[in-house]
């Protein structure tokens, strides 16, 4: 009985977490794309303009980011200026909360039919492995390693450490300009 | 509690066996279609195998009302544009595909047009864009391996863009798939064994794969069992029906299964080298297999030790320490191309194939961590790591 009254707000806190998670990951992939030559190195396969989207299904949050050139990322937020290129979208806020609280990989919620893509799959399969390598970044590695299939053998500690204390950092700088803004 | 969690579907009716063609009539009245088109290439026509399928529906009584046999080896958007016009014109009211991987997605395709208006194929494009059920469709697989008629996938080429269009919908399965020895019958050596391997790695990466679970894990082992004890008996003797008809069932059983569970890094290699060095799909199963198994091993060690049961039999199985099984089930794979380059010369190394340059393995493997396949994979593949197992299929 006491369940069910905590359901709703149960719900909405999943949600909240969700729409977080979205917008801490949307700046950490601009971030990243600024400190990270790999990363870059991935991004520009990606047109110029390419947008790419990931959302919950029908309705619910999204992040947006927009490769504006020379394997840089931009974070739109949740609205897109025009038609995205591709996305990634989560069945379910139940869906996106197991992977997103590091309780499914990327690739087993793939796997598990958890996700579907809209959109050329060469181009979801590269920014998988940019959300992997952001993943391995920015998560300590017990966590990390939860989120994506292999802890990559090339993060070693120290860049590890400069790497995401920067990607941080412009998190960080660019949640404060929001809120200024 | 368990987190696994799977999704498994085939509504396709599977018609197999003696005389499975005679029943093409009585499914199609089922339908009520009584105007039906066969696609096919001219291959198909020419080996003769359209006659007893059109035998089977005119003893019924059921005329083909127009027969396409041009498909090209790569469908193209043109080609599935006009067979549409083609189908209008003469007022069918549902398809028969007969042939290979090509005929059966051009026939796909055509039927995407057919039902939902238009001449522009490219508008369909992508995953769940198809709304209602299409007209009846029947497939007659000619070829044992591509399990394109249990697949919910069709790739048909824009010439005018140069890329490959990939549509995805459960409404492009097959009412039908009829399983006829007859059909297979003829094929050539070399076809039948790339083919062959290419059901068996469907199924051998169907059940090591991420995806894997327990139903398609089912039709997987059953489809290895059915390859191992026919495949070489089928070279030995092509004539055999039973033999061909065990390859059929275990190549539409393979491709359930990886329509289920989806494919890993042997396909994303053999996708790449198919676009790169127009190798058969089936060839690229092959050559790939047992490097692909050797570099997965120790993320699949208990699945492929499994599989030493379906390709050697119990008694090795039991005879084989559970700690080696995983490399006997290796050595299967690896003795059953030797086997098969004695018969027909299936290459077994990529400079066997004479098509394949060494200066061309990087750019194989950077268009394989592209493809969609490796994001089902059991391992992460770096580009080091496509590399490395191309250089051990190499020589």
């Amino acid at each position: 009985m006491l369940l069910k009254r905590l359901q709703p707000m149960m719900f909405q806190a999943r949600r909240n977490y969700v729409e977080l998670m979205f917008q801490v990951m949307g700046r950490a992939l601009q971030a990243i794309s600024d400190v990270d030559e790999p990363t870059r190195e991935e991004v520009r396969a990606l047109p110029e303009g390419f947008l790419f989207e990931m959302q919950v299904m029908p309705n619910g949050p999204k992040l947006i980011v927009e490769h504006t050139g020379d394997g840089k990322l931009h974070f739109h937020g949740d609205t897109a200026p025009r038609p995205v290129d591709l996305s990634i979208q989560f069945k379910h806020m139940a869906h996106a909360f197991l992977v997103l609280s590091f309780q499914e990989k990327t690739s087993v919620a793939f796997a598990n039919d958890r996700m579907l893509v809209d959109g050329d799959v060469s181009y979801a399969v590269r920014m998988t492995r940019v959300l992997n390598r952001l993943e391995s970044f920015i998560l300590p590695k017990l966590v990390a390693q939860r989120a994506v299939k292999e802890y990559p053998a090339d993060i070693h500690l120290p860049e590890k450490l400069m790497s995401s204390a920067r990607i941080y950092l412009k998190v960080a700088t660019q949640f404060v300009e929001t809120v200024r803004a | 509690m368990t987190n696994k969690y799977y999704e498994f579907f085939c509504p396709v009716k599977v018609i197999a066996g003696k005389a499975a063609l005679e029943h093409i009539p009585y499914e199609l009245t089922g339908l009520a279609a009584k105007r039906p088109m066969i696609i096919t290439d001219k291959g198909v026509r020419a080996a003769g195998l359209l006659d007893p399928v059109i035998a089977a529906c005119e003893e019924s009584g059921l005329e083909i009302v127009s027969i396409y046999d041009d498909v090209p080896p790569d469908s193209s958007t043109t080609v599935v544009r006009d067979i549409a016009a083609v189908y209008r014109k003469e007022k069918c009211d549902s398809i028969i595909a007969v042939g290979g991987g090509s005929a059966i997605d051009t026939g796909k395709a055509v039927n995407i047009l057919v039902s939902e208006g238009g001449d522009d194929i490219a508008r369909y494009t992508g995953a769940g864009v198809l709304k209602h059920p299409l007209k009846p469709f029947f497939v007659v697989p000619t070829t044992a391996g591509t399990g394109s008629e249990v697949t919910s996938v069709a790739v048909i080429t824009d010439e005018k863009k140069g890329v490959k269009l990939p549509f995805t919908s459960s409404f492009l399965l097959p009412n039908a798939a009829i399983i006829d020895p007859r059909m297979t019958l003829t094929l050539p050596p070399h076809i039948t064994a790339a083919t062959g391997m290419d059901a068996l790695t469907h199924a051998v990466e169907a059940f090591t794969c991420m995806a894997k679970n327990p139903l398609s894990d089912a039709y997987a082992t059953a489809a290895i069992k059915k390859i191992s004890q026919s495949l070489l008996a089928v070279m030995d003797n092509p004539k055999d029906q039973d033999g061909r008809l065990e390859l059929a069932q275990a190549s539409t059983m393979a491709g359930i299964a990886f329509s289920n569970s989806m494919v890993g890094l042997v396909h994303s290699l053999g996708h790449a080298t198919g676009a790169i060095c127009h190798l058969p799909h089936g060839l690229c199963m092959s050559l790939y297999l047992p490097y692909v198994l050797e570099f997965n091993l120790e993320s699949i060690r208990e699945s492929l030790g499994e599989l030493l049961l379906y390709l050697e039999g119990p008694e090795v199985y039991s005879a084989t320490p559970a700690s080696r099984r995983a490399e006997a089930s290796i050595s299967a794979i690896r003795k059953l191309r030797d086997a098969l380059h004695k018969r027909c010369e299936l290459p077994r190394t990529l400079k066997e194939t004479g098509k394949v340059l060494e200066t061309q393995l990087e750019a194989i493997a950077r268009q394989a961590l592209d493809d969609g396949s490796i994001m089902f994979n059991p391992r992460e593949v770096t580009l080091e790591d496509a590399l490395s197992v191309l250089r051990r299929a190499w020589a």
